[in-house]
């Protein structure tokens, strides 16, 4: 076996998406160790999170075109799975009786509640996914929205074993920025790993042309559920990640904002490239939290400027509205970060093992 | 040339075997009691480029589905190397070997001409670096090479249509069905694809079906001609048959005087 010229480029050129926006979200981190301030580690922890969230959309959304609501249904499952798994025993055995014995006695270390809570999520997406994903494109967006809603009047109900409206308290609060940077990480790895797959390929020519993909032998339902499956395992983590970071679980906090605002920061970023799911989390954030800050008031000298409540969310929709309008394909268009080192057509081109003829 | 001897490029079967056809039988489709096509055969020897010509509305995209799987006949069969397929799917008649274009070409638009054809070259079970390479190989084979990463919607028009002669080749199929490949195209261009496409059975070991309006096209490449009009068969045999069949010289020109009346 001989490496074919230009193959190690070629590979760098592959992951570059990965590599670059990691080095961008490390980068971000350790300013942020280093100026020390709280509000902003706070800030940039539950961008990352939002980030692992929307890069799970993105997977199923992004390249397959169809919309799906049902991804705070996912998160839900897993942060509530992993609170099943880490709440004291003790604690559970009076505020969750309806648990069987062994999620009662459970007391699992962060790690494996973790993995053991998207793993379930993961199936449940996958059975979900087979239900209505062969229905057309937006008769499946509808459908995830009946997920959406039964996924929520069930917990929201289920008060043996998720408290029903009151909130679970007491989970293990090992969420930081450096926890949710190293998932973030990973989660863009799955995703960019999947999109330079064939099963992604495949995905993304019925995303293009559903009749022509079908012709040219692509499953698109088996390769719907492949995406929705492997996304809701990522959007299983930002789920639990969420639990872990603010120790406190809502049925409400999985319901229609949360899917809003991680569905709009796909769409203003563009929901057909890894950059620009990351950038759409990082605009819809800093805007969200520069009013967050002036629905409270700022002090200007004597003045003090504030806009009234709920600014923030018309905000967002104005800036939705606007980038739906004049860059449907959001703010990065379907682009990566371009790679720097200048553009060698050869080296982009597969490397053929060429026979030459005698 | 290396091509001809390569595994990946052409399937390993040699072409011409006797079995080895695709066989459309008493094909009918109705459309709310309209029938569109009613009770056509024919078979389509691997190897050979087979020319299914008809005036405007005499059904032939409609057959094209049928053999395609696009489209359910409401009755007759369609027979892959003897094996009923009727029932077949779109997706797995491709991964058996029948492969179509489209008349609007449908391109993956926002990827790249070398993923368009690697779609198809996984969707035929290879792996992703296999498929690169066919892909690759396929769009030297067309000369097409200095467009791999051009994005599709990027191309000029009669590029375009090649491109999706293309894809369908990376699919290495046993049976291509062409719909109306040279819609379109000026003179010089689809003197062009006539070469490119009477390379194709040799090359890929395939069957061609070719459906077309361009009559320079189907005289030039076909081996057999198949003449349909009102969705019923009116006439098959050699090119220089079908130029002095009488059933076919009335149907085009009866068609066309028609047109000419309906103008004045």
């Amino acid at each position: 076996m001989r490496v074919p010229e230009g193959s190690i480029e070629r590979g760098l050129r592959r992951v570059w998406p990965l590599v670059s926006l990691s080095v961008i979200l490390t980068a971000v981190v350790l300013l942020s160790d280093v100026l020390g301030e709280p509000l902003l580690k706070r800030t940039i922890a539950e961008a990352l999170i939002k980030l692992i969230a929307v890069v799970g959309i993105y997977i199923f959304m992004g390249n397959s075109g169809v919309l799906a609501f049902s991804n705070a249904t996912f998160m839900m499952i897993a942060a509530y799975a992993s609170a099943w798994m880490t709440l004291l025993p003790s604690l559970k055995r009076f505020s969750m009786p309806g648990l069987p014995g062994f999620l009662i006695a459970a007391h699992l270390a962060p790690l494996p509640a973790l993995l053991l809570a998207a793993l379930l999520t993961t199936l449940v997406a996958f059975l979900i996914g087979a239900a209505i994903l062969r229905l057309s494109g937006i008769a499946a967006s509808i459908a995830s929205f009946a997920v959406l809603a039964i996924g929520y009047t069930v917990y929201d109900n289920w008060e043996s074993v998720t408290m029903g409206t009151s909130s679970v308290i007491g989970l293990p609060m090992y969420v930081n920025t450096h926890v949710a940077l190293a998932w973030a990480i990973v989660s863009m790895g799955i995703a960019l790993l999947y999109q330079v797959s064939r099963l992604g390929l495949a995905l993304r020519a019925s995303r293009e042309d559903e009749a022509a993909a079908r012709a040219y032998g692509v499953n698109v339902y088996y390769q719907r559920i492949v995406a929705f499956t492997l996304g809701a395992f990522v959007l299983g983590i930002g789920g639990v990640l969420q639990g872990h970071f603010l120790g406190i679980l809502t049925v409400e906090a999985f319901y229609l904002q949360l899917t809003f605002i991680t569905i709009a920061m796909l769409v203003v970023g563009g929901q057909a490239s890894l950059t620009g799911a990351v950038v759409g989390v990082f605009v819809v954030s800093l805007v969200t939290e520069v009013f967050r800050q002036l629905e409270k008031g700022v002090q200007l000298g004597d003045l003090t400027a504030q806009v009234p409540l709920g600014a923030e969310e018309v905000i967002l929709g104005i800036i939705m509205l606007l980038i739906l309008i004049y860059r449907p394909q959001g703010l990065m268009r379907g682009r990566e970060i371009p790679w720097p080192f200048g553009k060698s057509v050869a080296a982009t081109l597969p490397t053929l093992t060429r026979r030459v003829a005698p | 040339m290396t091509q001809h001897a390569d595994p990946v490029l052409a399937a390993t079967a040699p072409a011409g075997v006797a079995s080895e056809r695709l066989e459309v039988s008493d094909a009918a489709v109705k459309f709310e009691g309209l029938a569109a096509i009613d009770g056509v055969s024919f078979a389509l020897q691997r190897g050979d480029i087979f020319g299914l010509i008809g005036p405007n509305g005499a059904g032939k995209t409609t057959l094209v589905n049928v053999v395609s799987g696009f489209q359910h006949p409401s009755r007759g069969k369609v027979l892959l190397d003897g094996r009923d397929i009727t029932s077949w799917s779109a997706h797995r008649r491709g991964t058996h070997g029948l492969v179509r274009t489209f008349q609007a070409v449908r391109l993956f638009r926002a990827m790249t001409v070398l993923e368009n054809l690697e779609v198809a070259a996984v969707g035929a079970g290879l792996g992703r670096r296999a498929a690169e390479r066919r892909a690759y190989e396929i769009l030297e084979w067309m000369g097409d090479a200095h467009r791999a990463l051009d994005r599709a919607d990027a191309l000029p028009y009669g590029d375009e249509r090649r491109v999706g002669i293309g894809r369908a080749l990376a699919m290495a199929p046993r049976y291509l069905l062409l719909d109306e490949p040279a819609a379109g195209l000026g003179d010089a261009e689809c003197d062009q694809l006539m070469q490119l496409m009477a390379r194709v059975p040799q090359d890929f070991r395939c069957g061609v079906l070719l459906i077309e309006h361009n009559m320079r096209l189907i005289m030039g490449v076909c081996h057999r001609i198949h003449v349909i009009d009102s969705g019923r068969t009116i006439a098959e045999g050699s090119p220089s048959q079908i130029r002095n069949d009488p059933a076919v010289i009335r149907a085009y020109l009866g068609s066309k005087s028609e047109r000419r009346r309906a103008r004045n």
